[in-house]
């Protein structure tokens, strides 16, 4: 399934991009995440705790980067699994400058397995949508919260 | 026949007398089973359709209070012998099928292990606590693809996706297909489906240690099948086993296996030394019970410009899924076989490859591998007869045997037993009013409307079957008692699961004995009981069992003749018999009844020399051929052209099982056959995406046929028995579902015609024909461009 | 098919069972007619520790009339409101998508207030909840609330409902029988593939368009009722308008219907709808 998206950041790309290698700013901004740790050069695991509606569950995975070009784009890899299922996925990231803002145009080749892929299909485009949603609505009010800091 | 129709139960509408058990709620089925001590199973199964199992950790769900043990591969393969297949073709490849996955898992709900505990609740939670690292591998869900060199294996020791191949071949196939005028060509998915019985599958089973034998109460269709082939997993001989098959909740071929479940149970029962029940959920049995049909075939048909069909050619891919259950690679074969339908082709070839899949495996599912053909033929007829410009119903009669020349030898090799498929044909067109629904076709299309019909003639194989056809016996068994009081128990081979054959057995018993129904006991389901049985499936219940019931009632008759002619002071010659009396012939006042002959059978004071004790017979019944049931089926339709809903309009199904025993059984398989086909053509499938993860896991995504779905219809019926068996019957179990698919989609591409559309594949969802409409009325938009103005 | 264990309690009041909301937090689920909540369980897609049944707090299923609208009570069943006279007289909307439902069984314990809250984006309701400018009341420890439907459906399975709150009471309308739902259903689950509610407001010369199924929430087609703001409801019209009516949302996709195929129904559906309506007007 490939689930693509496009968010607007109020900050310059070279900026965003920095952020998003930053550990600490995805954990906050990663809906659920209460554990993210690096394991090597651009690997991390992380323990989510996610829950749309009453379909709640914790997740432990993997994540990844690759193909970094700072600070046009890079491909994130991820794959975690849970009491629901599991989901794995590439995701290719690209910014673009948008005035004094950036276009982040993300787009996800993601495998969902086992309970969820089974009874919850329907859902799984919305709810990864969502979730990318919730994660870059974040993401971007840190940028913006660091920004006006800065100032 | 005319002695078996002393109470005149045979042909009459008899209702079932199942049923008030059933509706009442008071039938006794497999979970309704509780033994002392007994214990939970509940099976952990893998989430990935391909993966390698790099870990494995029990011990949590160990420790879990009321957890008694938990048991991956390592632990039980050894122990339980492998899954057995009855297929032997040639070049078959077979995994091994152990009862748990090894260091790989190949299906989404391949099992990885098995926990027993004191309650199903708490089985269910240790599965939580299992942790199984896994190694997802590259998965293959499309069998045309997995025919690609690319393709990931689903067995990479066997270096291909190929399980085996197969050829039918008879007539000179390329000699006709160069003498043909036109060759009709379609390519056909016949798409997978979930039987989904709406009990799903369950066991219990109880080792009796002291006498080293154990009983499987099971929810199957089979428990003579599970009696023959268990011993081979679980290591406990045949003579110590007891097969038990309380109420079962649907098989429609979904429980014609022998499925690891039912072996992990047997030998955890004895290992534990505890009884020990499995019940499927839903999920599970979406997921790891067979699946149906999942087949291509790419059909070629030669015919001449005045309608002739010459010959056809199939070349036919069959998903078998990830591994083989027990009659997996046979089903496409029986396509093979019946893929020349109801007409005089002089040549066929029919090319079948089996290739595995990361999915369920496919077997046995109502109609097994029959409906594919008569789908396939019938919509290449209505194709031929469309581009030839012939009506379709003269081109079928064009090609019919007639009845005189039967038994019809087919190319395929089959010889049917009778038939008569013009009278079928013109009954149903009759029931139709075929000319008026002409006219309101016509009627329908000058309004602008999508209005189609579509007919199916087909022919099945039923009665199954010889025992030179079948892996295992084709033969049937059954019993009749008369018992000490005068009441009657006959016993049946057969494995009735729904069909109603405590009851038309019962008729056939009671009008040849001359006994009142309410005095005849049917017993089935139990290899304690029956002794021998090949069980139902195949449409074989009523047309093997009974006869093998009706033999032994004729041997019980024969001996109480003996009996009441001693009694009477006459020789068994001179006895006449009638309506449950024998009498010494012109003497009919001085009858003796089975009442009195049983008591002197058993209190056996007064018996003739040399005579044994007790009235008692039982019979094997061996068929010289399988049956051949037949008819035509006529459907009008309408399709929206904004939305691509599909409203059936009328529905007529004329269908030919020989002489019937109970009509109100022969339409309620009818009316459930077409109901199934109503789900394949309309709206069920079974949906795997690419990487192999089963997304029609449970009734929210898996459509199938309400009641409100179903239109009204019109049953009629001919009556041409088969030389088969002394009754005459075919059988009637699958027709529905055999001539019903070809029907119901040829009214809807016949609506369609109109705008050039020649095919769609099933099931007919209302987005593909959108599209399909869409498409077409795009490209005559642009055609014509005045009606751009 | 088992749920994971949890604790049952069943309060007898609306206060208590707040207090229990409160005291329990994230933990618990609210329990009302059950046909969402116990498959999610049995499935073990949800694992709360504690369940509360508000199925006994008593004077939570009514439907009457009160100040120019009606209160229909959170615990009400669809059936209850398929049924109702009061309904079918001042709100026919309600009694018409009630029939469209699940199926007798689902209508015979589901409730309006469990659907709404569960916020399923294919449920029926909340197109109707939407079309009709309800409000739905809630309660919680600082007391009731009030939301407007617009302001309610946040999300895919998200409301404007707090933790610590309980939906007690959906106010609608009244309104004349110029209203309609049209749908088109996935037959496997019952649910939308697209249901469209509309209510038509003759003197008004306004409508107001709900249209559930087609997005990861349901929506008012605010293009479709600024189109025909103040134009007679002629074929024509109202065609152009239903042409809208999947403008700037992203319709989902799945294997019951492409997004693209959704889009084209809420579009019929929403032209057949009005055309429904109008002509009851």
């Amino acid at each position: 399934m490939i689930i693509e998206g496009t968010h607007s950041i109020a900050a310059a790309p070279a900026h965003v991009f920095d952020r998003l290698m930053e550990p600490a700013v995805l954990q906050q901004a990663i809906p659920g995440c209460d554990k993210l740790e690096k394991t090597g050069e651009d690997e991390y695991v992380a323990h989510l705790k996610l829950g749309i509606g009453s379909i709640k569950g914790s997740y432990s995975g993997k994540v990844s980067l690759s193909d970094r070009q700072p600070p046009h784009k890079f491909t994130l890899h991820m794959e975690g699994k849970g009491g629901p299922g599991f989901v794995k996925g590439t995701s290719a990231i690209e910014l673009t400058a948008d005035g004094r803002a950036t276009k982040l145009h993300y787009s996800a080749n993601v495998q969902v397995g086992g309970l969820i892929a089974a009874v919850g299909s329907r859902m799984i485009e919305a709810a990864a949508k969502k979730l990318a949603g919730e994660f870059f609505h974040k993401f971007g009010a840190i940028v913006a919260d660091a920004g006006k800091q800065a100032r | 026949m005319k002695s078996a129709k002393s109470n005149g139960y045979i042909g009459q509408a008899i209702k079932r007398v199942e049923d008030p058990r059933l509706m009442q709620g008071r039938a006794t089925f497999v979970d309704d089973l509780r033994l002392p001590g007994m214990l939970h199973a509940a099976v952990l199964r893998s989430p990935h359709a391909h993966a390698t199992i790099l870990g494995l950790k029990t011990e949590a769900a160990k420790a879990l209070p009321g957890v008694t043990d938990v048991f991956t591969g390592a632990e039980i393969n050894q122990a339980c012998g492998l899954v057995p297949c009855s297929a032997s073709m040639p070049d078959l490849k077979a995994p091994k099928h152990t009862v748990l996955a090894g260091d790989r898992v190949y299906f989404v709900g391949h099992p990885v292990a098995i926990v027993v505990a004191a309650s199903p609740s708490i089985a269910r939670d240790a599965l939580d606590l299992i942790e199984v690292d896994y190694d997802p591998l590259p998965a293959v869900a499309n069998p045309e693809k997995a025919l690609e060199k690319e393709s990931p294996l689903t067995h990479p020791d066997h270096g291909t996706n190929v399980a085996f191949t197969w050829l039918l071949a008879n007539g000179d196939v390329d000699g006709l297909f160069a003498q043909a005028d036109r060759v009709i060509k379609q390519r056909i998915v016949h798409q997978r489906l979930t039987p989904m019985a709406i009990e799903p599958r369950g066991c219990v089973a109880s080792f009796h240690a002291g006498e080293g034998s154990l009983t499987l109460w099971t929810s199957t269709q089979i428990p003579h099948l599970v009696r023959t082939l268990l011993p081979g997993m679980i290591g406990v001989a045949e003579n110590k086993l007891r097969i038990v098959t309380p109420e079962v909740g649907g098989g429609f071929g979904s429980k014609l296996n022998l499925y690891v479940e039912e072996a992990m149970c047997s030998h955890l029962a004895m290992r534990l030394g505890a009884p020990v029940k499995w019940i499927e959920g839903r999920r599970e049995n979406a997921m790891a019970t067979i699946h149906g049909r999942d087949q291509i075939g790419e059909y070629e048909l030669a015919v001449k410009n005045d309608g002739t069909v010459l010959a056809i050619k199939a070349r036919t891919i069959a998903d078998l899924g990830s591994y083989l259950q027990l009659l997996t690679p046979t089903i496409p074969t029986l396509t093979g076989l019946m893929i020349s339908g109801c007409y005089k082709l002089k040549a066929v070839r029919f090319e079948l490859t089996g290739v595995y899949t990361n999915k369920m495996a496919t077997d046995a599912y109502r109609g097994a591998g029959r409906p594919e053909a008569t789908y396939a033929l019938e919509r290449l007829m209505d194709l031929a007869a469309a581009e030839l410009g012939l009506d379709p119903v003269k081109m079928r009669l064009k090609n019919f045997p007639k009845p005189g020349e039967f038994p019809f030898h087919t190319v395929t090799g089959l010889a049917y037993d009778s038939g008569n498929y013009q009278r079928a044909l013109k009954k149903a067109q009759d029931l139709a009013s075929w000319d008026a629904l002409l006219e309101q076709r016509d009627a329908a299309r000058q309004a602008g409307r999508l209005f189609g019909i579509g007919l199916s003639t087909y022919v099945e194989i039923c009665g199954l079957g010889p025992s030179k056809i079948m892996a295992a016996g084709g033969w049937e068994w059954g019993c009749v008692r008369i018992e000490i009081s005068g009441k009657v128990t006959a016993i049946t081979g057969t494995t009735p699961h729904g069909q109603g054959q405590e009851t038309s057995f019962a008729q056939i018993v009671g009008d040849r004995l001359g006994v009142p129904m309410d005095d005849i006991v049917v017993l089935r389901g139990d290899t304690a009981s029956a002794h021998f049985g090949r069980d139902t499936y195949g449409s074989r219940a009523t047309v093997l069992g009974g006869t093998a019931l009706l033999m032994s009632v004729d041997k019980i008759i024969a001996k109480a003749k003996i009996l009441a002619g001693a009694l009477l002071g006459a020789s068994a010659k001179k006895i006449d018999f009638r309506g449950g009396k024998f009498w010494v012939k012109g003497k009919p006042k001085n009858a003796l009844d089975w009442k009195r002959l049983a008591q002197e059978a058993y209190v056996a004071k007064n018996l003739p020399a040399n005579f044994e004790p007790g009235l008692e017979a039982s019979s094997f019944f061996e068929p010289k051929n399988c049956t051949y049931p037949f008819g035509t089926h006529i459907v009008a339709a309408e399709v929206e052209r904004e939305t691509g809903d599909v409203t059936i309009v009328k529905y007529v199904a004329v269908d030919d099982c020989g002489p019937q025993v109970n009509p109100l059984l022969v339409e309620g398989q009818l009316q459930g056959g077409i109901a199934h086909s109503l789900g394949q053509v309309l709206f069920e499938r079974t949906v795997y995406d690419g990487d192999g993860q089963l997304l029609t896991g449970e009734f929210t995504d898996y459509s199938m046929p309400r009641a409100r779905d179903i239109p009204e219809y019109v049953i009629g019926s001919t009556v041409t028995p088969s030389p088969s068996n002394p009754l005459g019957i075919k059988g009637v179990g699958e027709a529905g579902t055999i001539g019903a698919n070809p029907a119901i989609a040829n009214a809807v591409m016949d609506a369609l015609a109109p705008l050039g559309i020649r095919h769609v594949d099933l099931p007919l969802l209302p987005e593909k024909l959108w599209r399909a409409i869409e498409e077409k009325t795009a490209e005559l938009r642009k055609k014509k461009p005045r009606s751009q103005s | 098919m088992i749920p994971a264990a949890f604790d049952y309690l069943r309060p007898q009041t609306l206060e208590e069972a707040v207090n229990l909301l409160v005291q329990h937090g994230e933990t618990a689920k609210l329990l009302a007619g059950g046909h969402s909540l116990i498959p999610a369980l049995k499935l073990r897609l949800a694992q709360p520790k504690t369940v509360i049944d508000i199925g006994r707090i008593a004077d939570l299923s009514y439907i009457r009339e009160e100040d120019g609208r009606i209160a229909v009570g959170a615990m009400t069943t669809h059936r209850a409101i398929e049924a109702s006279a009061l309904l079918e007289e001042k709100c026919p909307l309600l009694p018409e998508v009630a029939r469209h439902v699940g199926d007798v069984q689902v209508r015979n314990r589901g409730t309006l207030g469990g659907s709404l809250v569960h916020a399923d984006p294919a449920a029926d309701w909340p197109a109707a909840i939407l079309a009709l400018n309800a409000e739905v009341v809630t309660v919680g420890p600082k007391g009731p609330r009030v939301i407007a439907a617009k302001i309610f459906f946040i999300d895919l399975f998200q409301t404007a409902l707090r933790p610590d709150e309980i939906l007690r009471e959906i106010r609608v309308p009244v309104t004349a029988k110029s209203v309609a739902y049209v749908k088109t259903v996935q037959r496997a689950s019952g649910f939308a593939i697209a249901g469209v509610a509309v209510v038509v407001k003759a003197a008004a010369k306004t409508v107001s368009v709900g249209i559930t199924g087609v997005a990861a929430k349901a929506y008012r087609a605010t293009a479709v009722e600024t189109k025909l703001a103040g134009q007679p409801l002629s074929a024509e019209n109202i065609a152009a308008a239903a042409a809208r009516a999947a403008n700037r949302i992203e319709p989902l996709g799945d294997i019951h219907a492409s997004a693209e195929y959704r889009a084209h129904l809420a579009r019929l559906n929403t032209r057949r709808a009005l055309g429904v309506a109008a002509s009851r007007a």
